[in-house]
């Protein structure tokens, strides 16, 4: 029940720190090299924070997410500060979601417990593989053992919402092994899983050494897809985006937010923001984000991207994100959104792709057959505008 | 007026990169012609495309004035710098023509190559006196008294006494100087004699209008004389002229027999004024003009499209603009369900299409996409009648025709003998008919083919390089029209006939060629959403088949932390990319896939 007039806002927090970083990994995240840059970098977020404070007056935190990097690289004191500040700045509902992101092995009972102490209610473990073999291809630094460790630990410290992730597509993946690994994540019957493809990033070690690496290839991976999402759908997990499985209930409220065009605003380094029309994008450059909060009269922007998004750009949006859900795009909420017809704009144009079983389109949504969803770039690049003339 | 006696009007020819443009700059040079300070590199060559080749593509001429110091005399050299490649042989043996006597310039390293003979045996059927200059002597690897030897024994010139030099180096340049002086022919003719003046080039200028190069024969021509152009009866009112200077032209007040200059007349179109065409004046005309004319006509053909269709009109203004210098180049406006509107164009050989092609790109800034070459084949049908045919979409229907003809040419490749055998077999894998084989000396061996044209124009001249590492040179002449058993090869992608793709081919060829074009297909066309069959056929008869598979997965599979404008720009990109392709049937294909197809050679 909603008491007040404020507007929902999910809140994204980036946590760029790492133990040893993995060969794939494009993100922003590094090994610090001393304890210092983890205290400065905790004291620039909350500076951003008490910078955010006045404007979202009028919102409400009902999501929360640590990503990185691996939040629980933080010791609990700053993990603490900031869960302190975000409450302190923000109005945070009572039952809001609050994830973290986590990686096996680099966290304890005791850590959980404390995790849970500080509202945190949602842990998401990347495991990537059960196999020894592709984990050590990857450069995880963990076992799966260590993993079942975590996972066991979570639960006992009182989680009650748990996703795994998991990579196909990975070095030296067969269909057979990642089949494998999605049974035996199964087995211990996580809420919520995540399934996803490597993408070899330029600029990566993996991007270097391209050649070399055994890749299962595109046909492997289409395969890997399709029989994870018909053997989750047995074991009771439903798909609600491409990349997302879950319990009933238990889709992420806060993943949920992208994918419907919902506002929500990143702090931290490299994070991206939806907030009041625009799309913007912190430095990645971690030195830049701690100089620009901390020094008074600095002259670093921290905001390095900043789009107003248009109607017709938001209408693209809509349908690029809105597509990648199971349920669609619902013809109904995009004409009270954007007061024009969808069969007109995007509907005649999606209509194609129906009768090769890419789309599915009904009088009140139209969405993407899980064939379909592994195509939609082919698919959308080809019906959106994307600010490009035809 | 200059005494007709102290005149010497010669060519440079050499096989390419033996030499020849640093020769004349060394010449410019030695003559004070062009001072040292203003010195480039292959000054004649003024082509970007020239001097980053190495070679010529317009023939040019220059004056020079050299005092001898043997008399003490001044004389006035004319040199004609001529393009070495066989694709403008006859632009060659006009150049030849108007002069009396030729440098031919042999590597020392290299020894006589495929062109340097081709190139002597024109001089010779020229009537001129033949100066051999060994060059690159400076190199660790020259073999001068080898070299001179070899001019003797296979072109039977004396050579003992010639010069050797190094142009790069300027070692020995005076050397030919007094040689040209001594050894190349005064001019003859009579400037009493109506005026008979040779066209060997000519180029447009937008201030003068085409600048007309020629040798005066007989006669004299003025500034303000009405000429006659003999082979198409042409008159023009003569604006200037004047001679050729290495900065540009100097007006003079005549020209006479004898002498090398350039006329101007307010001429719009350099395909008025033919190479080889005769000059003279309108109110006294010349009986009968000079010989050896002849109107050239292309040997190859291709089409031509701007990658993107919006700039078809901008290609035709390119194509006009570059016809203004270059009357060989023919082209008419073309479509292709495929490739949308563009133009067939007819080339002299593939240099002069391959120059073409890369002078639109560069001048013009053009992205184009070129389908494969074709040369032109005759066909009789059964009504009787025989056509030609210059493009495979407009090829007769098998049932239609009695008989196909197609050009073959004589071909002499020289080649160091340890490369003979792999030659044999690449002239026979090219349906070659084996003529004779002579050795030049114990290294060396020229061979003598008769090859289908159409063989030669794909990439005949790279397999004989890779064959040869580089050694082996090439010099071909059409010979004659001969019947053949041809046959038109179309590709169909998703059961479409893409007509961009058919070609002619001999039938023992077909099947080979098919198989390997829809290999390349299938590597070179993206995956798309549905599985794309790629046929090849010979009127109905499906002789080869590939498959490209469906598209399985292009999605992203994570948006990290929201980052929703990465995505986007992920797709723009992707939309982009699709803009270029081109639509061949139903299947989208990109302009770099269908150049690699087009661009296919055997040994790969």
């Amino acid at each position: 029940m909603k008491l007040t007039n404020r507007k929902p806002l999910g809140l994204y927090i980036h946590i760029p720190f790492c133990r040893s970083k993995c060969e794939y990994c494009d993100f922003c995240s590094f090994v610090p090299s001393n304890s210092g840059v983890v205290e400065h970098y905790t004291d620039a977020l909350i500076l951003q924070m008490e910078d955010w404070s006045e404007r979202c007056r009028g919102y409400e935190i009902d999501s929360i997410y640590f990503g990185g990097g691996t939040p629980t690289y933080l010791d609990m004191k700053h993990f603490s500060r900031i869960m302190d500040a975000v409450y302190g700045n923000f109005h945070v509902t009572r039952d809001a979601e609050i994830s973290t992101e986590c990686n096996p092995a680099t966290v304890d009972f005791k850590y959980l417990k404390a995790l849970r102490k500080n509202h945190v209610n949602r842990i998401s473990i990347g495991v990537q593989s059960a196999n020894a073999n592709e984990l050590k291809a990857l450069g995880r630094i963990h076992s799966y053992e260590d993993f079942v460790k975590t996972y066991d630990d979570a639960r006992k410290a009182g989680f009650d919402n748990v996703s795994v992730d998991l990579m196909y597509g990975i070095p030296l993946q067969t269909e057979e092994s990642f089949g494998k690994t999605v049974s035996t994540i199964t087995s211990l019957e996580p809420e919520h899983l995540s399934l996803y493809a490597l993408k070899i990033e330029d600029n990566t070690p993996f991007a270097r050494k391209r050649d070399k690496l055994v890749l299962p290839g595109e046909d492997a991976e289409y395969n890997m897809y399709m029989r994870a999402v018909e053997y989750l759908k047995t074991k009771g997990y439903e798909r609600y985006e491409i990349s997302n499985f879950s319990k009933r209930g238990f889709a992420s409220l806060h993943n949920l937010k992208y994918w419907h065009c919902d506002e929500y605003l990143g702090l931290g380094a490299s994070a991206s923001s939806y907030f009041e029309g625009q799309r913007f994008v912190t430095t990645r450059a971690v030195r830049d984000y701690i100089d620009g909060l901390e020094i008074i009269d600095s002259n670093i922007d921290i905001v390095t991207a900043c789009d107003d998004i248009g109607s017709k750009e938001s209408m693209d949006e809509y349908v690029m994100l809105g597509m990648r859900l199971e349920e669609g795009v619902n013809i109904a909420d995009f004409e009270d959104r954007f007061s024009l017809s969808f069969h007109e704009k995007y509907g005649k144009l999606l209509d194609e792709y129906v009768d090769d079983g890419f789309v599915i389109a009904t009088p009140q949504s139209y969405r993407f057959t899980t064939m379909g969803m592994f195509v939609s770039n082919y698919i959308l690049s080809s019906i959106l505008d994307l600010g490009i003339d035809d | 007026m200059t005494d007709r006696s102290l005149i010497r009007n010669f060519s440079i020819i050499a096989h390419i990169d033996h030499g020849k443009s640093t020769l004349a700059d060394r010449l410019l040079e030695a003559t004070g012609t062009v001072a040292k300070r203003d010195m480039e590199e292959q000054i004649l060559d003024n082509m970007d495309l020239e001097r980053e080749r190495g070679i010529t593509i317009k023939a040019r001429a220059v004056r020079m004035e050299y005092t001898s110091v043997s008399d003490g005399k001044t004389y006035v050299f004319n040199l004609i710098d001529t393009p070495g490649h066989v694709d403008f042989n006859y632009e060659v043996s006009r150049s030849l023509n108007a002069c009396e006597g030729a440098l031919l310039v042999v590597d020392a390293t290299q020894g006589i190559e495929a062109q340097t003979l081709a190139n002597a045996y024109l001089a010779v059927d020229a009537g001129l006196e033949i100066i051999p200059v060994v060059n690159k002597i400076d190199l660790p690897s020259a073999d001068v008294d080898h070299c001179r030897e070899e001019i003797e024994e296979i072109i039977g010139i004396p050579a003992e006494d010639c010069p050797a030099v190094s142009a790069k180096m300027g070692i020995n340049i005076p050397d030919v100087l007094e040689a040209v002086v001594r050894d190349v022919p005064p001019p003859t003719g009579d400037e009493n004699k109506p005026l008979r003046a040779l066209i060997f080039d000519s180029y447009y200028d937008s201030y003068l209008g085409v600048v007309v190069y020629i040798r005066i024969m007989d006669g004299v021509l003025r500034t303000g004389d009405k000429i006659r152009l003999m082979s198409t009866g042409a008159t023009f009112d003569v604006t200037a002229v004047g001679s050729m200077e290495p900065f540009g032209l100097q007006e003079r007040d005549q020209l006479s027999a004898g002498e090398v200059g350039y006329l101007t007349a307010s001429i719009k179109n350099v395909s008025d004024t033919r190479v080889g065409d005769t000059v003279t004046l309108a109110e006294a005309p010349a009986a009968e003009p000079l010989p050896g004319f002849k109107a050239v006509h292309p040997m190859v053909y291709a089409g031509i499209y701007p990658e993107d269709g919006a700039k078809y009109g901008d290609l035709r203004d390119a194509l006009e603009k570059l016809q203004l210098n270059d009357a060989a180049l023919i082209f008419e406006p073309e479509t292709s369900t495929a490739l949308g509107f563009g133009f067939r164009c007819g080339f002299l050989g593939l240099l002069h299409m391959d120059i073409i092609e890369e002078r639109l790109e560069r001048e013009f800034n053009l992205d184009l996409i070129t389908t494969a070459p074709s040369v032109i084949y005759e066909v009789d049908l059964k009504n009787g009648e025989r056509v030609m045919i210059d493009n495979p979409s407009s090829y007769p229907a098998a049932d239609e025709i009695t008989a196909a003809y197609e050009p073959i040419v004589k071909a002499s490749i020289i080649t160091p003998t340890d490369y003979v055998g792999g030659l044999m077999e690449l002239c026979q894998d090219r349906r070659g008919i084996f003529i004779d084989m002579k050795y030049l000396d114990s290294t060396r061996a020229e061979l003598h083919y008769e090859l289908p044209l159409n063989e030669i124009i794909y990439d005949f001249f790279d397999a004989l390089k890779s064959r040869s590492r580089g050694y082996a040179s090439l010099d071909y002449e059409l010979a004659e029209y001969r019947e053949s058993k041809l046959c038109k090869l179309d590709f169909l992608l998703n059961g479409e006939q893409v007509d961009a793709l058919s070609f002619i081919v001999h039938e023992e060829k077909a099947y080979a060629r098919a198989r390997r074009i829809a290999e390349r297909l299938k590597d070179n066309i993206p995956r798309q959403l549905f599985e794309i069959p790629i046929q090849a056929a010979i009127g109905s008869r499906i002789i080869a088949r590939e498959t490209v598979k469906a598209l399985r997965k292009d999605v992203l599979a994570k948006c990290y932390g929201g980052d929703i404008t990465r995505k986007k720009k992920l797709l723009e990109k992707q939309k982009e990319g699709k803009k270029k392709m081109r639509k061949l049937g139903s299947v989208q294909v990109s302009p770099e896939a269908f150049m690699s197809v087009l661009k296919l050679g055997d040994d790969e």
